[in-house]
């Protein structure tokens, strides 16, 4: 029964990714259908040779196959934290860049309504299942995803790591090295501070929450180029995201006496920047991550000094590259994280 | 009982229902703001006082609406959602180039709706509140998600239009005072009037006191608690119209949690989860106790577990002096009326 | 005397399963009090219910003031001109008297509350009553005599000109009681008529004016209340035909078992003493609000109390909550079946089982389903509880057998004394004899058992011992087989006649 079933099962993947590949290029219809019989073969051998398999097992191994055989399209899931951020929509720019470009991949967005560890992992769980040959993860949390990884990775799943990464090696890394880019946001905020004749004071930091590594890691860079200055750091604020709770934060900041103030994320530099913006003694300084429409706007108009504007397109578009190259076996990959980087925005940046 | 001649001011006021709650909040709020201005003083600058207010508003003023529920005897978990909902309406209205007035006069008009849908599965549907407004909590941030097709809005930009949007919801001064600050004021007054001296109110504290005993003397229950739930929607779409205000933008998640500091704010002050008592001058009380703290609290630096702590420990201790106090049982317990000649009963 | 205001004819009111008033009519005059009497049960409550708009009709007329009426609600009721003081008292705690007396008709300046106005106007009704009551107070801080008087006064204000008191002086002192009868006096020379409930035939030689009696939910009888001697009211109110078979075992009475010393519960148990013996079954008599409920609580442990004792076999046992009255081995079948004796949306495998998991579970409290199982199947063996399987919810089952399941879930673990409160209540005649033979056996087997009833024949029929309650007190103990209905009501109503002894106090 099982192998009636695995061989059906491949043949019809087969064929809806003949009939998907179909739409322009009768050449791949043809070698697909050529192929059939070979894949059908492949799958019963598969199926035989693993008697307790997994249905879904053998169909992802036939279908590798398939496509290693005659050079087939791989199925790569991108699974974000949430669809929502700007920062996933540009990510998902990227790979469908990359996917354009090479031709062979059958691409799916994926990602859980709201920010939430066991959310993501059943979409982890959901793709294997979907016949994923490769996953690029955006991992909530280093720890969360790692069990549902090793599951994927034994089912033959490819692993890519985009903006953060899991503590399980895979392929590779993506990702803005937070720590550096903090850094680099810090180092800004003390030019343009020393520039203005301030030596001294107070400087506030505004964060989502203490488990997001990504924003952690900004901060500690953040503060790292302060070591040895005469500024002090306040204790650090939460605002979980929410703007207007981040204004409210940057409000009292001001009030306290801050002479400079920033944002790890795309919520806590909205409220900064409009927080500077009512200020408008010009005597704060703020500066920000990420990039959306209110920001820019922000930036443009002075209110912010800059802001670290991630790439997630070039994460997205590097992953899925990587991703390729490890499925066809040209580079299995390092597990070596790459610093897709930051660009200083700043006001002579935005038109 | 000796004939009451003119008693003074104070005696008249102390006499009022509620108060007793009122004053044991003023005074922890004073310790509250004397202990951080100790511990920093420039939190009783003038900057931050206004500033404070203006902070203050959004929860005073989801703690009218959710406090005129709860004297009903119900709840409204609806409101965080529907600030979240009102939020992304608007704003992804304005950046889409609607005129901010109209998308005002839209946002007010779904906001309402969510208040009618809740007043009716409550009072016609006798649905537990808990539920039916659980409910509606869901769908509201539903739509707050797919307004801007399960985006955050961009910003709603510096025309003319915005701009005006913009103060008057927040940025702007009226006598030194933040508008935000004056549109809570107004709402305070509106609504309190309402509540103590029309017809309407006592019967929103007659149905909280003794639903039985309202409906036979010809309350109109289904009516009145309509009413609570469509105050309570007003006031949580004017809270989201603030944030979108506040931030330029629509966020999906604004409002989150809302619902609960406004319990919060309106047992500190007095209101009863059990129906039937409390204030709308309480509900200022616990909304100032509320801003105090978390206001205080940055200003102290305290590590944001100890805030999240302080802050948790105060709302149960509210809820704790609520039941105990005031759920103490009135001297008889009302009967409910029974059905059929078995119920004859005299306890 | 004057013309007809209320007449009711034919009138039919069914809940479910009961049929409340069968063919019932009525009238009441106007400038008369019409006192309405009745065994529990009878259906007084529910045609004054009627009559003030709370029920509706099955079928049947009423004319109110001549005329016809056809959907009547309270708020119609009351623009009419009838005010109905319930007997569960109907008013808001956290208001105030005025508040209360205007609630749904308040005064008003346009929109603003007229309260200056209303707070006169209730002062001056209050007046009227004699009562020194400052309006403004608010009625949960008031004791429960005043609660009943604001009652009267949110009642007359309205200017009825019918006016129904269901039990009004239940909880008011001899002075009250005084000032009320003043008033229903000058209300009736006023033109009002009114309908008053009462079971203090004692009081009514004051007030009443004519009697209408009924009994089952049937008009028995109306005439002018001097023409009726006391005997011939009781006679009404209770003769009737024993149709119903109580199955009597005699059994050799054996030594004290169980006995409770001066027990005081609050004002619906006061100084209450009592013995059980092997071998016979004690009937507990009374009235509603006698107190008999609140004594088997008491008992039991549900409710707290300020003295008393109680002896088990000779030995003292203290008891201050139910945990410690079962492990005793005193067991409770409460009045309320649906709400205190079962879990309904459980099954009935859980329900016998759940006083007794300590005797079917292992030491860290995992419970052995084959026990339970057994538990379950003996139950209805010996119950002859008619059920496909021990599966079904309780709330499935008919009456009686619910009943055997609530008994069932005590016998389980071997009880000493078995106390039931009203255990045929909403049972059908032949559930009822299974009931009367199941205490038959556990008195035979030497269980203690005391039942709680408001149906005299089944008192008569199944008791070794009549123990008659008035009013929170033991009124008298009295021998089944020397004893009639007519002498158990005549102690059921033994109040303190306040009136008589208001005089002397």
């Amino acid at each position: 029964m099982k192998k009636v079933l695995a061989s059906l099962l491949a043949g019809v993947m087969v064929l809806s990714l003949a009939a998907c590949g179909g739409s322009g290029s009768g050449s791949t219809t043809a070698a697909a259908a050529g192929t059939t019989a070979a894949a059908t073969k492949a799958a019963a051998a598969a199926t035989t040779a693993a008697a307790a398999a997994a249905t879904t097992k053998a169909a992802a191994a036939a279908t590798t196959a398939a496509a290693a055989s005659s050079g087939q399209k791989y199925k790569i899931f991108l699974i974000s934290m949430d669809q929502m951020d700007q920062h996933w929509v540009n990510m998902d720019k990227g790979c469908q860049k990359a996917v354009q470009e090479l031709g062979n991949v059958d691409y799916k967005w994926t990602a859980p309504d709201v920010k939430d560890d066991a959310k993501q992992i059943e979409c982890i769980n959901n793709a294997v299942a979907g016949g994923a040959n490769a996953i690029l993860l955006a991992a909530n949390g280093p720890d969360a995803d790692v069990a549902a990884l090793k599951d994927a990775q034994s089912a033959g799943v490819t692993i890519v790591y985009v903006d953060s990464p899991a503590n399980l090696p895979a392929v590779g890394t993506f990702a803005t090295d937070n720590k550096a880019a903090g850094k680099t946001a810090g180092e800004q905020l003390l030019k343009a501070l020393q520039a203005a004749g301030t030596n001294e004071g107070k400087i506030g930091i505004i964060n989502t929450n203490a488990a997001t590594t990504s924003t952690v890691d900004r901060e500690s860079g953040f503060r790292s180029a302060f070591d040895g200055s005469k500024f002090t750091i306040l204790e650090t604020q939460y605002c979980e995201g929410d703007a207007a709770k981040a204004k409210d934060i940057a409000t009292n900041y001001i009030s306290q006496g801050c002479v400079g103030i920033f944002g790890t994320n795309e919520g806590s530099t909205v409220g900064t920047g409009n927080a500077i913006k009512e200020d408008g003694s010009g005597k704060v300084i703020g500066v920000g991550f990420d990039k959306s429409d209110t920001i820019l706007g922000l930036v443009k108009d002075g209110s912010l000094l800059c802001t670290m504007a991630q790439n997630p397109d070039v994460m997205g578009y590097d992953g899925i590259k990587a991703a390729v190259d490890a499925l066809t076996g040209k580079n299995k990959g390092d597990g070596k994280t790459v610093d897709t980087g930051v660009t200083v925005l700043d006001k002579s940046k935005v038109q | 009982m000796e004939k009451k001649t003119q008693a003074s001011p104070f005696k008249r006021m102390m006499a009022i229902r509620g108060m007793g709650q009122v004053i044991t909040a003023a005074i922890g709020l004073i310790i509250l703001m004397i202990a951080f201005s100790i511990l920093n003083s420039s939190f009783f600058g003038g900057r931050n006082i206004g500033n404070l207010l203006r902070q203050i508003a959004p929860t005073l003023i989801t703690g009218i609406g959710q406090s005129f529920v709860l004297i009903t005897g119900n709840i409204d978990l609806s409101i965080g959602s529907v600030v979240g909902m009102s939020c992304m309406l608007s704003a992804t209205m304005m950046t889409k180039g609607v005129d901010p007035l109209a998308a005002v006069i839209i946002t007010l008009i779904c906001g309402l709706a969510v208040g009618i849908i809740n007043g009716e599965l409550v009072a016609r549907f006798k649905l537990p509140p808990f539920i039916a407004t659980l409910g509606t909590m869901t769908i509201a941030r539903g739509i707050a998600q797919i307004a801007n097709n399960n985006y955050n809005t961009d910003s709603i930009g510096e025309g003319a239009g915005a701009t005006a949007f913009r103060n008057f919801f927040y940025y702007a001064k009226i006598l030194g005072l933040y508008n935000t600050i004056w549109i809570a004021a107004v709402i305070w007054l509106v609504f309190n009037f309402i509540l103590s001296r029309t017809r309407t109110g006592r019967h929103v504290y007659a149905i909280g006191s003794n639903i039985d005993a309202a409906k036979l003397s010809g309350v109109n229950i289904v009516s009145t608690t309509t009413f609570v739930y469509l105050v309570s929607a007003f006031c949580s779409t004017v809270v989201g119209m603030i944030i979108c205000a506040t931030s330029g933008m629509g966020t999906m998640d604004a409002g989150n949690s809302y619902e609960m500091y406004a319990v919060a704010a309106s047992v500190i002050g007095g209101v009863s989860t059990l129906g039937g008592q409390g204030i709308l001058l309480g509900t200022v009380m616990g909304a100032a106790i509320w801003g105090v703290l978390q206001n205080g609290l940055q200003f102290a630096g305290a590590p944001v577990a100890i805030r999240n702590i302080v802050i948790g420990i105060i709302v149960v201790l509210s809820v704790l002096m609520d039941v105990i106090l005031r759920g103490r049982k009135p001297h008889y317990q009302p009967e409910k009326a029974d059905n059929g000649p078995s119920g004859e009963k005299a306890k | 005397m004057g013309e007809i205001i209320a007449e009711l004819s034919h009138i039919n009111k069914s809940f479910p399963g009961v049929k409340a008033l069968d063919d019932v009519s009525f009238e009441l005059k106007a400038g008369e009090v019409m006192t309405l009497l009745g065994e529990n049960g009878a259906g007084k409550s529910t045609l004054v219910k009627i009559i003030s708009g709370v029920y509706t009709r099955d079928s049947g007329t009423m004319k109110l003031f001549g005329k016809e009426v056809e959907d009547l609600t309270p708020l119609k009721a009351q623009e009419l001109g009838v005010a109905i003081i319930h007997q569960e008292l109907n008013l808001c705690p956290h208001l105030s008297v005025a508040e209360n007396i205007f609630l749904g008709r308040e005064k008003r300046n346009g929109i603003i509350l007229n309260s200056k106005a209303m707070n006169e106007e209730a002062k001056k009704t209050l007046e009227s009553l004699n009562i020194e009551l400052d309006p403004e107070m608010t009625v949960a801080d008031l004791a429960v005599s005043k609660q009943q008087m604001v009652e009267i006064a949110k009642a007359l204000s309205i200017h009825a000109k019918i006016l129904i008191m269901d039990e009004p002086t239940s909880s008011l002192t001899s002075n009250e009681i005084e000032e009320l009868f003043n008033i229903i006096r000058k209300l009736r020379s006023q033109g009002c008529g009114i309908i008053y409930i009462s079971h203090r035939l004692e009081e009514l030689q004051h007030i009443a004016d004519r009697v209408t009696i009924m009994r089952d939910g049937k008009y028995i009888t109306s005439g002018n209340f001097k023409d009726f001697t006391m005997d011939e009211i009781i006679q009404n109110m209770v003769g009737r035909e024993i149709k119903e078979k109580f199955p009597r075992v005699e059994c050799a009475v054996g030594k004290k078992i169980f006995e409770v010393r001066n027990l005081n519960a609050g004002r619906m148990v006061r100084d209450i003493n009592i013995e059980l013996h092997e071998g016979e079954i004690v009937g507990i008599a009374g009235l509603m609000g006698a107190g008999r409920t609140e004594t088997t609580r008491a008992i039991f442990g549900v409710d707290p109390k300020e003295s008393g004792e109680i002896y088990l076999n000779g030995k003292k046992v203290e008891i201050s909550c139910p945990e410690d009255a079962i492990k005793a081995g005193i067991v409770l079948a409460p009045e309320d079946r649906k709400k205190d004796g079962l879990c309904t949306k459980l099954s009935i495998r859980e329900n016998i089982s759940l006083p007794n998991l300590d005797i079917i579970s292992n030491k860290i409290g995992v419970i052995n389903r084959k026990q339970e199982n057994e538990m379950v199947e003996k139950a209805r063996k010996n119950l002859s509880i008619k059920m496909p399987n021990g599966e079904i919810n309780a709330d499935s089952l008919s009456g009686g057998n619910q009943q055997k399941v609530v008994v069932a879930k005590w016998l389980a673990r071997n009880s000493k004394v078995v106390i039931f409160d009203e255990p045929t209540r909403g049972i059908d005649v032949a559930a009822k004899v299974e009931i009367y033979n199941l205490m038959n056996e556990l008195k035979k087997s030497g269980i203690g058992v005391m039942f709680v009833s408001s149906e005299m024949p089944e008192i008569l029929g199944i008791s070794d011992r009549i123990i008659v309650m008035c009013d929170g007190r033991i009124t008298g103990q009295l021998n089944p087989k020397e004893t009639s209905q007519a002498e158990i009501l005549e102690h059921a109503t033994m109040f303190e006649d306040k009136l008589k002894n208001s005089k002397t106090a």
